[in-house]
């Protein structure tokens, strides 16, 4: 699966750390999160998602090999 | 999320201070007048008594450390956990059926199996937690 919080985030103007303490987790989880390292829970990534204010889909894409 | 069966955090340290108390104790317990524990012992004889008291201080101290809360509890961290818990259980009974066919002394093996489990838990558990430390300063803040 990959994302584009990286994206959304710069859209939103927005840091790792202020992104972190909205959904309330740690600012190493946005970043294992941001570079694939991590797949988030369904309930992580809707609340990712409204931040953003954006469709989970539109935040969170299937690859192939998924 | 909520993580279940968890220490409190300040509990890592209580651990580590179990464990540190415990190392000179076993160090210097012939000058202490214990040799090491033997089956010959009586039960609750003061040799068997050291015995016990330090190796439940290292496994106490070594258990609150290693089941203590980390500073912000996610699913991210419990994950991590759990990958380590896994590993540190097949480390161990690694270790312990190669240890079951290499030797007999099953006093030892006992104690390898009563610390392999949480030390190596501790050190994946910590050793990934430092990684992705390192990766978030790497990257930075990145905007």
């Amino acid at each position: 699966m990959k994302n584009n919080i990286r994206v959304e985030r710069a859209i939103k103007n927005i840091t790792q750390a202020e992104l972190a303490e909205l959904i309330d987790v740690s600012r190493q989880t946005i970043n294992t999160i941001e570079s694939n390292r991590y797949v988030p829970s369904t309930v992580l990534a809707l609340k990712i998602a409204r931040v953003f204010g954006k469709p989970v889909e539109d935040v969170f894409m299937l690859e192939d090999e998924d | 999320m909520k993580s279940r069966f968890l220490f409190p955090y300040w509990c890592r340290y209580l651990g580590w201070g179990l464990f540190l108390v415990h190392i000179p104790i076993v160090l210097f317990r012939k000058q202490l007048g214990f040799e090491a524990h033997g089956p010959d012992d009586g039960l609750l004889s003061s040799q068997h008594v050291f015995f016990m008291t330090t190796t439940l201080l290292m496994a106490i101290g070594l258990f609150l450390a290693a089941f203590a809360k980390e500073r912000i509890e996610d699913e991210q961290i419990s994950q991590l956990r759990l990958d380590s818990l896994q590993w540190a259980i097949y480390v161990n009974y690694l270790l312990l059926i190669v240890s079951l066919i290499l030797t007999n002394d099953t006093q030892h093996i006992l104690f390898l199996n009563l610390m392999v489990p949480l030390v190596f838990f501790i050190v994946r558990f910590q050793w990934k937690i430092f990684q992705n430390n390192r990766l978030l300063k790497r990257d930075g803040d990145l905007r």
